[in-house]
């Protein structure tokens, strides 16, 4: 009831601030999005840690969708969906906020899919049932397409269009792999249909019956739609583009939670339903996680637009994640769970910061601006403070999670199978692949190019001597607007950033309650993987064997 | 059979929970942080900032004072503060339940190694807090807080790394004084070059930094444990086993955990290869330089090597590339000394050099020697800093020695001049009564030693003299000589222009800067207290270490009497020439050092009329072109940035360029094949209605054909 | 029933004996075509709009012979109600080649391309 409540509650408000008068809007959504928080809290004092990794709050009774085909409208929340849906209904109102004085055309359409966002991403977080996810999952595109090709600068057509083709074909793969999965679960005891399902845990449990083969291709169907929401390296195009022309409200979003989506399915999905075919791809994965941060962060390091920089530094951060994932071991994915936090408010609070200096001077370009500390002395402290969270400078949220994930890259030999160097030829022999750290190292070296172009980012837009655009300097001199905003920073800006900064400096010196929560979800995925490892299924010929048996077995 | 001398019988040392009074640190100075913090949301623009933090920080020295004197260092003691990092999981290995633990806490290991740090790493950021609350003077306001509260931060940090209980807590000190560095050389955030210095010593540090965190991964990996007490336990048994001869016990993994650190240490410490950003930290306001970039946070990388002492006497490379390394720097950072004339440079390099001095003490297994150097350093190059510091403040920030002479003989810089005088004594090494003596020797003589070391011996002798020389060239330039001065041009107006809050708060008696000023009494005392305790200590290190021997035989850094690269445990005694090597040593080494201090007599003050030449320059054509490369510092910025950061850029750029044109034009490709497809075969709708009719009746008449043909 | 049906199937009446429904066939077979390659060779708009009705008339036929020869009215119902729907056509038709012809003065048919792609 409470996760409806907390899914209806921006809907209702989105229903209000689009009927009532454009004054209020902004006032309503803020109240919407306040209210949600606070549920948010609620949910989170009510949810019993004691069984982390139990999905509370659902129904006892679903409601049925679509009995013909299993549909419910099932709802549940572990601690590790949780954690993300408390990051969302936190953002709801800072995006509400670092948009009040931004918008000033159609705030009534803004703000009322700004609320219907968030309802759509807390429902794919609380979704039980692939389907309803699914459905939650493509429509978070809807509003953020509407965002970006109305709010958006001056390429957003373009950008909206990308953001939407890219990520819809990708999931739209991941759809049918999903349906595969369902498909294949109705048939699973003795080739007899049994009726649509679509519960995520009734097909976890069927989906691992597969063979190693039929497991492969599902991997493959999801990792097209998930890795593209990521992004991973060769699908990641679209996200500079779309950061880049987003309001800051949706850049907010963007890195806040929508690429949370990404991990957050990989992490729901394709762990636990195909873990074989992810023991042998873990290892390519990763190396285009690494891919990712190496490649990802020396763009970033060319950037002239600051925003296309942070844009860039979130396709390496991401890299980082998806490799402590895959890592699968309880560090890699406890760092991996733990960074898309810490990533969504690092790179969100980095977002508000540039969409607060954009809304005074209206540009992006590190050649127009610089040395704003001497102006915007406020500014330059926050600045600072979340370039070394995204550094991830220990003391600090950032460092936690990245050392997690590099410490479970480092250890993941063990959890992988020897697909990669196997099937290239190169396993010498005896050792089943001791190259994870390997693979930390040089991610490892990611860490000194997010030193590399974050401090040059630093350097160009906080210290060294001030730069302003020419029209903005010519118009100080001229007459003043009444509505323009002073030079630092307003007390509402800086009440929206202290939160993010005080969440970065709590999770940093103290996280040890949320590595807790997250262990007995973490230890439940990890669980299943110890168990292959410790079975003969994953013996070189063992799978080949079984795939033919269950080939026979899975056939209707 | 065991070298004797360095047998001192103790078993692991006994450890138990206490020392909660060390707490103190962390809290007085993050405390400073905030009020700092405070301060500049308050636009506060008096010295507050100042005499709050030199408060805190003398209370933090008092507490670490208090639990020296009240638990002393025969135990360790761990005190735990909060659980940081610290979460467990049960899994199976093997149908076996097991239970993992990835535990890094908030908790301090108080041995002799880390007191002995803390005592100077709070000593002396008290002393130089007072000194920067003078020096600091013309940026009251935001300026100032921001100083102070970074200062305070970099004690902080200090703090952690130092008394970490484990190697996480380290590294969050390592990196945290790594932020400080960074913003502390940025101080003056609107001069380009001290924005890049900045810069560059953060991405140089993370470098060293990425091989410490592999390092502390592979520890975790092999240990099992990010604690001290675990992990050094499981060395003890290693330890034994080496001690029995058995070399083939240690893993070839433990063996490459030290030369990973090593990295992180190089790194830290600026030694070669990764000294490059320490001489340009000097763009830093000097009481920044003194205390991080010379007496505390360089010794970081030499405190990680005596810390995971242990684990470096397991490796056979290690310590000997630890040598190596550090004699090598020492040479090299020394001969670029000789050739600068921005004093606060040379004293960096030397600073360089002297660390190098460090690191050959632990490589060549007289770890007492190399926390000796440490501390005797930390004090007599603060105060070589300092007074630099109070030249270039008085001078409106003139650094050139040609540009400045007989600064001793005007009014009011007697203290300094003297201080200048007993620091450069220490550094250059000058017989018996300075303590920088005694702790060279002391690592001379151990490298003589060995006869696995000699070389590095020959190397360090050579080094001591060019440290006398280029030591002493800087005093008889400035110091003594005839009267001479030319104003810097930069100093208070460049300050205040760099800054821009200055504003109205710029103290009047700096409005002109024609003439020099002299240092006030904050400058002055703490450089009366600096130059009274280098001799003070003395006492307290006289010979073979004394005191700090005490304090390092209880830590970690105690050397075991066995060393994997010695292989069993023994090492024959070298000889000096065939003379007992520490006693030959104490003579030798003075006799180069005053030899360099009389050649720098001879070139630079003897005859010497004006500031800006001296008999040396007769003597430099003669040397050729090396005197020049020297000067460039043999050109290794513009290697590294030839080597390194260009390709990297052009690479960045390609990476740019394929990301643009190739991945997603691959991506547009995808997106243009519909409108493509669309594009070809749109010619068949040519709009005129008989070609519709055609195609249709056409068409028809395949449909009929196909069905005829398949009908019959 | 039956015989009525094999009078109707067979050649009676004598005057027209030996017409079968094949003669109906070919009849409407020959319009069609006419129909058609008036249609596709001429380009005056008004004839090829007679070619159209010439080629529905001849449908019309085959519709007509076909209800003959299963002896019921369902071919003459729909040749009723092709008549009706021909007759509206060729008024809406015609008025559509008045409009065009008022635009262009002309009424050729390649005058009009403009759904060229």
């Amino acid at each position: 009831m409470l996760l409806t409540a907390l899914i209806l509650m921006p809907l209702l408000f989105a229903g209000i601030v689009a009927f009532a008068p454009a004054r209020n809007a902004r006032g309503m959504a803020l109240l919407g999005t306040t209210l949600a928080l606070a549920l948010g809290a609620f949910v989170c004092s009510q949810f019993d840690w004691g069984y982390a990794d139990k999905h509370q709050f659902g129904a006892a009774e679903p409601f049925v969708w679509f009995p013909a085909l299993g549909l419910n409208l099932s709802l549940g929340v572990d601690s590790v969906a949780l954690m993300l849906v408390l990051l969302t209904v936190l953002l709801g109102p800072i995006c509400v906020l670092c948009s009040w004085t931004a918008i000033t055309q159609r705030v009534r359409t803004y703000y009322s899919w700004l609320l219907v966002l968030q309802a759509a991403m807390t429902g794919v977080f609380c979704a039980r049932d692939v389907i309803f996810f699914y459905i939650c999952f493509e429509f978070t595109l809807i509003p953020m397409f509407i965002l970006i090709s109305l709010y958006g600068s001056t390429n957003r057509r373009k950008a909206a269009i990308k953001f939407f083709l890219f990520t819809f074909t990708g999931s739209v793969i991941a759809l049918a792999g999903l349906i595969y999965v369902a498909w294949y679960a109705t048939t699973t005891s003795g080739g007899r249909f049994q009726g649509w399902t679509f519960d995520i845990g009734a097909l976890e449990s069927a989906a691992r019956t597969m063979s190693l083969r039929q497991q492969s291709i599902v991997l493959l169907a999801l990792m097209a739609g998930f890795a593209v929401k990521v992004p991973l390296f060769p699908v990641h195009t679209w996200l500079p583009l779309a950061h880049t022309e987003a309001p800051t409200a949706g850049s907010v979003i963007l890195a806040g939670v929508l690429l949370k989506l990404g991990t957050y399915a990989l992490y729901r999905f394709v762990l636990p339903f195909v873990p074989e075919a992810v023991v042998e791809y873990a290892p390519f994965i990763g190396v285009l996680c690494i891919i990712g941060i190496l490649y990802g962060g020396l763009i970033c390091w060319v950037q002239t637009d600051v925003k296309k920089l942070v844009a860039y530094s979130s396709v390496a951060h991401l890299g980082f994640c998806v490799l402590g994932l895959f890592a699968l071991n309880n560090t890699g994915i406890t760092g991996s769970i733990l960074y898309m936090i810490n990533h969504g408010l690092s790179t969100g609070a980095l977002f508000l910061l540039i969409g607060m200096v954009y809304e005074r001077y209206h540009t992006r370009s590190m050649k127009e601006l610089g040395g704003l500390a001497s102006k915007m002395p406020v500014w330059a402290t926050f600045m600072v403070f979340f370039t070394m969270a995204s550094v991830g400078l220990p003391g600090l949220n950032g460092f936690v999670s990245e050392f997690l994930c590099l410490l479970g890259a480092f250890q993941a030999s063990s959890a992988w199978g020897s697909g990669l160097w196997g099937s290239l030829g190169l396993q010498p022999g005896a050792t089943p692949g001791d190259y994870g750290p390997w693979f930390a190292a040089v991610a490892g070296v990611g860490m000194i190019v997010a030193a590399m172009y974050l401090l040059y980012m630093v350097g160009r837009m906080v210290w060294g001597p001030l730069v302003e655009p020419r029209s903005h300097a010519h118009h100080a001199h001229g007459a003043e607007d009444p509505n323009a905003l002073p030079r630092d920073l307003t007390p509402r800006e800086i009440g929206l950033l202290i939160p993010i900064a005080a969440l970065c400096i709590g999770l940093g010196i103290y996280p040890k309650p949320v590595l807790d929560a997250l262990q007995p979800p973490v230890s439940r995925t990890i669980a299943h993987y110890e168990q292959l490892r410790n079975s003969p299924r994953l013996t070189p010929t063992a799978p080949a064997e079984h795939a033919s048996a269950q080939d026979g077995e899975g056939a209707p | 059979m065991l070298s004797q001398e360095h047998i001192t019988g103790h078993a692991a040392t006994a450890i138990d929970e206490g020392g909660m009074l060390t707490m103190l640190v962390p809290a007085l100075t993050i405390l400073a942080v905030v009020l700092c913090g405070l301060f500049a949301a308050m636009r506060v623009k008096n010295k507050a900032p100042a005499f709050v933090t030199v408060a805190l920080l003398a209370a933090s020295f008092v507490a670490v004072l208090m639990t020296y004197l009240n638990l002393g260092v025969e135990k360790t003691w761990i005190a735990h503060g909060f659980d940081w990092i610290n979460f467990s999981w049960s899994g199976s290995e093997n149908r076996k339940l097991t239970t993992h633990a990835l535990i890094a806490n908030f908790s301090f290991y108080l041995d002799g190694l880390t007191i002995l740090w803390m005592l100077f790493v709070t000593g002396l950021g008290t002393l130089i807090a007072l000194y920067a609350s003078e020096y600091m003077s013309h940026d009251v306001g935001a300026g100032y807080c921001r100083f102070f509260a970074a200062f305070s931060l970099f004690v902080f940090s200090m703090a952690c790394l130092v008394m970490a209980d484990n190697f996480l807590l380290l590294y969050l000190g390592w990196e945290g004084v790594g932020l400080c560095s960074y913003l502390l050389i940025g101080y003056f955030y609107k001069k380009p070059s001290a924005v890049a210095a900045a810069k560059k010593a953060f991405i140089v540090n993370r470098i060293g930094d990425l091989f410490l965190a592999l390092g502390i991964m592979l520890i975790y990996t092999h240990f099992g444990s990010l604690e001290y007490t675990t992990v050094f336990a499981q060395t003890e048994t290693y330890i034994e086993a080496l001690k029995e001869g058995n070399l083939e016990v240690i893993p070839a993994t433990v063996q490459l955990i030290p030369l990973l650190l090593m990295g992180g240490a190089f790194g830290k410490s600026a030694q070669l290869p990764l000294y490059v950003w320490l001489p340009d930290a000097m763009e830093g306001p000097t009481p920044v330089s003194a205390l991080i970039h010379a007496a505390t946070m360089v010794t970081a990388g030499v405190f990680l090597v005596a810390r995971t002492y242990p684990l470096f006497l397991l490796s056979e490379h290690a310590l000997p590339a630890v040598a190596w390394i550090g004699a090598l720097t020492a040479f090299f950072s020394a001969t670029i000394g000789m050739a600068q004339f921005d004093i606060k440079r040379i004293m960096a390099y030397s600073t360089v050099s002297q660390l190098g001095y460090m690191f050959c003490g632990l490589g060549v297994l007289t770890s007492v020697g190399g926390a000796f150097h440490v501390f005797t350093h930390a004090f007599f190059k603060a105060m070589l800093f300092l007074a630099c510091g109070a030249v270039m403040h008085g001078f409106a920030g003139q650094l050139d020695l040609r540009k400045l002479s007989g600064v001793g003989f005007m009014r009011g810089w007697k203290v300094t001049t003297v201080a200048m005088l007993v620091g450069c004594l220490n550094l250059a090494g000058f017989p018996i009564i300075t303590s920088g003596y005694w702790s060279k020797d002391m690592i001379l003589g151990e490298a003589f030693a060995n006869p696995h070391t000699q070389a590095i011996g020959w190397i360090l002798l050579l080094t001591a003299g060019l440290t006398a020389y280029y030591t002493f060239r800087v005093f008889f330039r400035v110091f003594v000589g005839p009267v001479q001065y030319e104003m810097g041009d930069e100093h208070h107006g460049a300050h205040e222009d760099a800054h821009g809050h200055g504003e109205a708060t710029h103290a009047p008696a700096h409005a002109t800067h024609a003439t020099p000023h002299a240092p006030g009494w904050a400058i002055n005392t703490v450089l009366a207290v600096l130059a009274i305790s280098a001799f003070a200590i003395i006492p307290f290190t006289y010979s073979h270490g004394g005191w700090v021997h005490t304090m390092i035989e209880g830590s970690t850094a105690r050397y075991e009497g066995a060393a994997a690269y010695l292989g069993h445990g023994e090492h024959a005694h070298g000889t000096f020439l065939g003379f007992e090597a520490h006693g030959a040593l104490m003579v030798v080494s003075g006799i180069v050092g005053a030899i360099g201090i009389v050649i720098a007599w001879w070139l630079h003050y003897a005859g010497r009329t004006t500031a800006a030449t001296s008999r040396a320059d007769a003597l430099l054509p003669k040397l050729g072109p090396i005197p020049r490369w020297a000067q460039h510092k043999w050109y290794v910025d513009e290697f590294y940035d030839f080597l390194i950061v260009r390709p990297l850029w052009v690479l960045s750029n390609i990476f740019h360029f394929i990301d643009q044109y190739i991945v997603d034009g691959i991506v547009d490709l995808f997106g243009a094949a519909p409108s493509l497809t669309g594009k070809a075969v749109r010619p068949s709708q040519s709009g005129e209605l008989h070609s519709y009719a055609a195609w249709m009746a056409g068409g028809m008449a395949v449909l009929i054909l196909i069905v005829i043909l398949v009908a019959t | 029933m039956s015989d009525l049906l094999t009078l109707a199937q067979s050649g009676y009446p004598a005057p027209i004996a030996g017409v079968t429904l094949a003669h109906y066939l070919f009849v409407s077979a020959a319009m069609f075509v006419l129909g058609l390659i008036g249609f596709l060779t001429r380009r005056n708009l008004i004839i090829m709009f007679l070619c159209t009705e010439l080629m529905f008339q001849a449908a019309g036929i085959a519709l007509v012979a076909f209800g003959r020869y299963h002896l019921n009215f369902h071919g003459q119902t729909f040749v009723i109600f092709i008549l009706t729907v021909a007759a509206a056509e060729a008024a809406m038709a015609l008025a559509l080649v008045v409009l065009l012809f008022r635009r262009k003065e002309s009424l050729n048919a390649e005058a009009w391309q403009d759904l060229k792609g």
